[in-house]
């Protein structure tokens, strides 16, 4: 039990896809024009990654290491399609803010990471625990970089307006330079914190 | 030789199952997505033309080169209302999709964008209401203007969003057009193209 709690705080925070293993960029800068589309991404970028990490742990005997990647890349894109089709069928509103994104969730290079560093050495369920963590870890990173552009580009939050009327939104932010400026002012935040702590100790 | 045997058993098996997979989950999927299209087009066309109940597309072969790619006559009761016609022309990041109601007699009753890949913040903006309702009760030829407008069939462009505005109008104008030259006004609809 601890090993899994262990799993998912190490997946959102001590080893964050995005703001300390520097993963995953592409749906990063390109997707967190909104809160929402942020979060929307980042769960469905969750689902596949537990996916892949459940049937890649159980398979991890049985795929021979000439042909894993082949073999992950079968298997993600199965379940992206399957995560496509949910969506689809089911949440259209989301489908059709995400659209592009999705397919492109196959090459998000977590994932294979993922199958690679984790849940082909580990049993099911620390596997699905990493899964989950990093999961989480990328939408949260997702949801605050989509949240800042929102604030800043539109100022909404979830499409709700919280600005005053007197604020003129700067457009730039939701563009795609004002995804590069939030991610790297957020990082060197993070990594300041960091430092600091490791010099504290 | 035997290990390559071996290797390609195993892939094809993992294909083999994933294959299976995708195929039950689409024949699901297939008719709640159906469904959902089919949903979001007449949703789209009942805030286009509300005053329309039922609505049947009308097939007709349009001329080479129209933006047009489907028109649809709305009707309350058996009473014919107007057109819902989808058109697609070019905006500043490809095509944008609009369903653009028209009364019979040719009268704009409001538009929706369907899809489009403007610029978010700026041609994006075109979605809001603040920029479609602008067309309602207009007739005629559109022009856009960049300041206040002060004639009824003129729209005022988005900020820093010109060329989608130029876009949105000219398609409604080609649709408007159309209807004018090719539609029935009249309770009966013919499209006549000579």
């Amino acid at each position: 039990m601890k090993k899994l709690v262990e799993r998912i705080t190490n997946g959102i925070i001590v080893e964050n896809p995005t703001f300390v293993q520097v993963i995953g960029m592409c749906p990063t800068l390109a997707v967190t024009t909104g809160a929402k589309n942020g979060i929307g991404m980042g769960l469905a970028t969750t689902a596949v990654l537990v996916g892949s990490n459940l049937f890649i742990s159980l398979l991890r005997k049985f795929i021979p290491s000439k042909i894993r990647i082949p073999a992950y890349v079968v298997i993600i894109a199965s379940l992206v399609t399957l995560v496509e089709f949910i969506l689809q069928a089911f949440v259209r509103s989301l489908y059709s803010q995400l659209g592009l994104f999705i397919p492109l969730i196959v090459v998000n290079c977590i994932i294979l990471a993922r199958a690679e560093a984790y849940a082909s050495k580990n049993k099911l369920l620390p596997s699905i625990a990493d899964g989950l963590g990093m999961g989480l870890g990328f939408t949260l990173a997702l949801a605050i970089l989509g949240s800042v552009r929102e604030i800043l580009g539109a100022g909404k939050i979830f499409d709700f307006p919280i600005m005053p009327s007197s604020y003129q939104p700067a457009v730039i932010m939701i563009l795609a330079p004002g995804a590069f400026f939030t991610l790297g002012i957020l990082m060197a935040t993070l990594n300041h914190f960091r430092n600091k702590k490791v010099k504290d100790a | 030789m035997k290990e390559i045997m071996k290797l390609g058993l195993i892939l094809f098996a993992i294909t083999a199952f994933s294959a299976m997979l995708l195929g039950f989950a689409h024949e699901i999927t297939k008719e709640p997505i159906e469904n959902q299209v089919r949903l979001a087009r007449e949703k789209a066309m009942n805030e286009t033309l509300s005053q329309a109940d039922r609505f049947e597309e009308v097939m007709v072969e349009l001329p080479k080169g129209s933006k047009i790619s489907e028109i649809n006559a709305g009707y309350k009761g058996d009473l014919l209302e107007g057109f819902v016609v989808k058109v697609s022309p070019k905006g500043f990041g490809g095509p944008i999709e609009i369903m653009v109601g028209v009364s019979k007699d040719g009268i704009v009753q409001g538009i929706k964008m369907l899809k489009h890949s403007e610029t978010p913040g700026l041609g994006a903006n075109a979605e809001d209401d603040s920029f479609t309702s602008q067309y309602k009760d207009t007739s005629g030829e559109l022009t856009v203007t960049k300041t206040i407008p002060n004639k009824d069939n003129e729209i005022q462009a988005l900020t820093g969003a010109t060329i989608t505005s130029r876009a949105i109008t000219d398609g409604v104008n080609e649709v408007l057009i159309f209807l004018q030259h090719h539609g029935g006004t009249d309770e009966e609809i013919t499209f006549d193209f000579n």
